[in-house]
């Protein structure tokens, strides 16, 4: 109850007068000038005396972004204590330009931890939207309750980031955690809910700053980004499909020019227009403490990795010398997890840790969206791109959690599109006798990017329930899969316990949507362990897998039919058995 | 043990009944009758509650439900902690003295003592060099008691406390005292001498964990231990309500380290790798500790650097290795070792020949740190219900049981920390 009344507060308050300034998209400078922070304002990485404050100035029509034009300009920023800026905690001047594409980074130091404050940038007359952040509690204190927002995975064309607005319009969050896929590299969609600019797919600097640039115009991301800092990582999209050290699944050379100036290119936009410790020649993976409930590593699985195997019978999953996280970062994590006083040690991980059998009681269209979904599988045990592709890391890192008793880790998860609740087994041998698990992984699913309904072209919560149902039978430390919602979570950390609800958008082509939360699990203390939460966070009944208790039944019962037949002898049950283009809503789940 | 009973000298031994009919045999300092509870006013009393081995996930509501429902309604601290050697002796040195081994004197079960040129059970009253808990709060005129399963903890702790129970029946082998007969012992001790301290240790899931051959196979038996010891200490507290001590209890509830099991084959040997270099043969002694080895040089001095270089070398070769460390590293004291090595998850040492520990279920290693740790109790300090994200460690029980009690720390202060976390401050009690 006092969750609920700590929320109702801030709504009231001055939280929605903050998000309502961003909301309205900026404020016009004068005379006819072009709105001057119309890309709005946002800050993160907060530390117990200070936090990144971030906008981009426009200073004149023709300096938009990735234009390289317009002049050096000297930009003021403040932070205080209310939103009125009556008491002022800090301010200060700082000259952006061209070279920067006049984005503006402020590290605000000297504060007080655990702190609300708010925050604006001035430029000649005009004043920016005022934005709310927070800094983190002091190191080693006692905290009681944070709450972060979790999500990953929010392509512009897919539709519009209603998860966003519901995340803002909260009120109760102190970060908003994104585990990549902020923005994709697509060219224009003709088909998608809205094309995005450039129309081209981004190869150069200029199409990386414009991207960005577009993104940061959305109303709904304004408001997040104004309503409470962020911590962010990058996945692929932000640079190209399935990229690794030394290429990317989208990237061709020689048309596309060399690997190594795209990537710099994207980082370099990134770093610019991100609110992110980060400046290229750095590295982004780091941590952030909240005293001595949470130490946050967010990790980069990108910019390190060996390139994916081909195919997943490839041996070379299994290679020592390949590496997901690349040898000095893989060091840093092991090394931070058994050294952590902190008592959850949360990991912003891009792509999937737990591993995944993908069985073969799947027929050939399930296996077909699900090779669009997390690449290309043809069919077998392993997604190449995640974890699953890098056994050696994986071990490495499962292995230093158990061997030196390390508990309350929990991997926070994008990049599938899907929502899943998991456990990471101590020893998969004994798993399912003892369901000793050494961690948990909690996936939040897309913030519009394509699933599986979408590429099955079924209704959600048809034909999907029936292929969760069968990949859980196949993976028991699955306890939780949902391959079809778009939306968001929201993450409570306690002394007690871990716990995330799933909300899921009932359109997300319409920037009003609707969302309803589809699950809450939570991981109590000292367990390393799931169990369902009856209750979400906000007091409301989840509609497990977004679907009824009857319909779950059905679907489990499909998947262990499917099951039996596979293990009955002289009994072909082949994936080709299912008819290639049943109406499979009423087919399969009906 | 027999010189430690000659040891054991200036006891009284009243034989009293318990309301269960059984009999026990007390040991007391001169001065404490088996009286002396109706004589004092009491208005606090704690318990400091071994579950020897016990892990913190095996605390759940279908298998413990007493541990669970206790554990609920006391103070949590869920990232709780043994500390080096996460073995029985040294942790419980700690939890009496609140200082780390460098200073308590007891770094591991075993250790290679040079006085004797062996390996050796620390196991007598004066390998402790600290004052603990049990003779300190006894100082200030109050009774303390020890009921201790293990004999070697009955006989390291000797006559410290003012009333103690020696363990028996002793079960064969595993030299422990079932848990019914530790719990009757216990309540025989409250009910006749009421101590204002008492310090037990229940040694059943220890020693089933010991035998449980893979982790699941005798899982079976290891939740009947479980379930068992929980119905004791459900006992117990079902007593200290129907008494009327309830009120003015605090019960300190952990374990002294967690269990690790390994399969058959995962076994270190490094006493045969060490012999058969040229340098360090029959020249290393090794206390076998489970998760850890001790090992000690025992050549010339002038040696001794090159060989721990090349002991470590050797160790970290060996598969199933984690880690080689000094022994200050580890708060021991350097005559503990030369250094200490750690096995991995799911492995054991076995020295100093490959059939020297057959046992599956180990600790000592660091997969064995995480405890069980909560405060509980009716006493009005007792903070009700909550969890506290502190790094709770073995060494603070002394200082948050001294807290309560009023003592001043030890000289040269505490290493472990007062537990405010689950103490309602005396401050916030009178403005209540």
């Amino acid at each position: 109850m006092n969750t609920l009344n700590r929320r109702q507060a801030l709504r009231a308050g001055s939280l929605a007068a903050a998000g309502g300034v961003a909301l309205a998209g900026g404020v016009t400078g004068a005379l006819g000038a072009p709105a001057a922070f119309q890309h709005g304002v946002a800050s993160g990485d907060p530390l117990p005396d200070g936090v990144l404050l971030w906008t981009r100035l426009t200073p004149s029509a023709d300096a938009v972004p990735g234009s390289g034009r317009g002049r050096q300009q000297t930009v003021g920023w403040e932070i205080a204590h209310d939103p009125e800026f009556r008491r002022i905690a800090a301010r200060g001047r700082v000259g952006t330009g061209p070279e920067r594409d006049h984005t503006v980074k402020v590290d605000a130091t000297g504060l007080a931890a655990d702190t609300w404050y708010y925050y604006r940038f001035t430029w000649r007359d005009s004043v920016s939207p005022v934005g709310r952040t927070r800094t983190a509690p002091a190191r080693g204190s006692a905290v009681d309750l944070l709450r972060f927002g979790v999500v990953s995975c929010s392509d512009w064309q897919a539709g519009h980031f209603a998860a966003y607005r519901h995340l803002a319009e909260r009120g109760d969050l102190d970060l908003v955690i994104h585990l990549g896929d902020y923005l994709y590299e697509y060219e224009a969609d003709p088909d998608g809910v809205r094309p995005h600019d450039p129309p081209v797919e981004m190869v150069t600097l200029e199409h990386y700053r414009r991207r960005h640039a577009q993104y940061k115009t959305d109303p709904a991301l304004q408001a997040l980004h104004a309503a409470t800092p962020w911590v962010v990582t990058w996945d692929d999209h932000e640079s190209a499909n399935d990229s690794w050290s030394g290429g990317a699944e989208n990237h061709t050379e020689p048309d596309e020019g060399p690997w190594s100036e795209r990537q710099a290119a994207s980082q370099r936009a990134y770093a610019e227009w991100m609110p992110v410790r980060y400046e290229p020649g750095g590295h982004i993976y780091r941590r952030l403490e909240f005293g001595s409930l949470v130490e946050l590593s967010m990790l980069d699985l990108r910019t390190y990795r060996s390139q994916q195997v081909s195919h997943p019978f490839d041996r070379g999953i299994h290679d020592d010398e390949r590496t997901i996280t690349g040898r000095k970062q893989l060091e840093w994590l092991t090394s931070g997890l058994v050294t952590a006083t902190a008592q959850w040690k949360l990991i912003g991980n891009s792509v999937m840790i737990s591993p995944a059998q993908f069985p073969s009681t799947l027929n050939t269209r399930e296996f077909e969206a699900l090779t669009d979904l997390i690449g290309p599988i043809e069919g077998v045990p392993y997604n190449v791109d995640q974890w699953d592709g890098y056994t050696h890391d994986r071990a490495t890192v499962l292995r230093t959690l158990r061997d030196h008793g390390v508990s309350g880790t929990v991997f926070l998860t994008g990049d599938i599109h899907s929502g899943w609740a998991t456990e990471l087994p101590a020893d998969p041998l004994t798993y399912p006798l003892t369901g000793d698990s050494v961690a948990t992984e909690l996936v939040c699913t897309s913030v519009t990017s394509d699933n599986i309904d979408d590429y099955l072209r079924v209704p959600p919560r048809t034909l999907s329930l029936v292929v969760e149902a069968v990949l859980k039978l196949a993976n028991p430390h699955v306890k939780y899969l949902d391959f079809d919602s778009h939306g968001f979570s929201v993450l409570e950390v306690t002394p007690e316990a871990v716990r995330m609800d799933w909300f899921r958008l009932a359109d997300r082509t319409d920037p009003d949507s609707s969302a309803e939360v589809t699950a809450s699990y939570r991981v109590p203390a000292g367990t390393n362990k799931l169990e369902r939460a009856p209750r979400s966070l906000d007091g409301a009944t989840p509609r497990f897998e977004a679907a009824t208790e009857a319909e779950r039944a059905e679907a489990e019962r499909q998947a262990r039919a499917r099951q039996a037949r596979e293990t009955a002898p002289n009994t072909a049950a082949r994936r080709d058995d299912a008819p290639s283009n049943e109406p499979a809503a009423s087919r399969e789940a009906s | 043990m027999t010189d430690m009973q000659h040891a054991l000298s200036r006891r009284n031994f009243p034989r009293v009944t318990t309301a269960g009919g059984a009999a026990v045999v007390l040991s007391t300092a001169g001065g404490v009758g088996v009286a002396s509870a109706e004589r004092r006013r009491r208005d606090l009393r704690v318990y400091v509650l071994v579950v020897d081995g016990l892990r913190p996930d095996e605390i759940e509501p279908q298998v413990t439900p007493n541990l669970y429902s206790l554990r609920g309604e006391g103070t949590h601290f869920p990232q709780a902690r043994s500390l080096p050697i996460m073995e029985t002796l040294p942790n419980h040195v700690m939890m009496m003295t609140g200082v780390r081994p460098d200073r308590s004197g007891v770094p591991a079960n075993d250790v290679y003592d040079p006085a004797v040129g062996e390996v050796r059970t620390l196991d007598r009253p004066s390998d402790i060099l600290v004052p603990t808990l049990l003779e300190r709060v006894a100082a200030t005129g109050r009774v303390t008691g020890s009921v201790l399963s293990k004999e070697y903890l009955y006989t390291i702790f000797g006559e410290r406390a003012s009333v103690r129970w020696e363990p028996e029946p002793l079960i064969p082998i595993t030299d422990h005292a079932p848990d019914i007969a530790t719990r009757h012992a216990l309540s025989a001790m409250v009910e006749k001498t009421d101590p204002d301290l008492v310090f037990v240790n229940f040694g059943d899931v220890d020693r089933v964990g010991h035998a449980d051959l893979t982790g699941t196979t005798l899982r079976l038996a290891r939740n009947a231990a479980l379930a068992s010891t929980d119905a004791q200490v459900g006992r117990f507290v079902d007593e200290l309500k129907e008494s009327g001590r309830w009120d003015s209890s605090v019960l300190v509830v952990l374990a002294d380290h967690s269990m690790d099991w390994s399969y058959g084959h995962r076994l270190i040997s490094l006493q045969w790798r060490m012999d058969r270099d040229d340098l360090l043969a029959d020249k290393v002694a090794i206390a076998q500790n489970g998760g850890a080895d001790l090992l000690t040089f025992t050549g010339q001095e002038s040696e001794r650097g090159a060989a721990v270089e090349r002991m470590r070398r050797i160790a970290l070769e060996a598969t199933g290795v984690l880690s080689v460390h000094r022994p200050e590293e580890l708060r021991l004291a350097p005559d503990a070792a030369d250094l200490v090595v750690y096995c991995k998850a799911g492995w054991r040492f076995s020295d100093p020949t490959p059939i020297s520990n057959p046992i599956p279920g180990n600790h000592g290693h660091p997969v064995t740190e995480p405890i069980p740790f909560f405060i509980a109790g009716g006493h009005p300090r007792v903070r009700r219900g909550a969890t506290s994200s502190a790094p709770a460690h073995t060494v603070d029980v002394a200082p948050t049981v001294g807290e309560l009690f009023g003592l001043p720390a030890i000289t040269g202060g505490y290493d472990g920390t007062p537990r405010h976390e689950a103490l309602i401050s005396r401050e916030e009690l009178a403005t209540s």
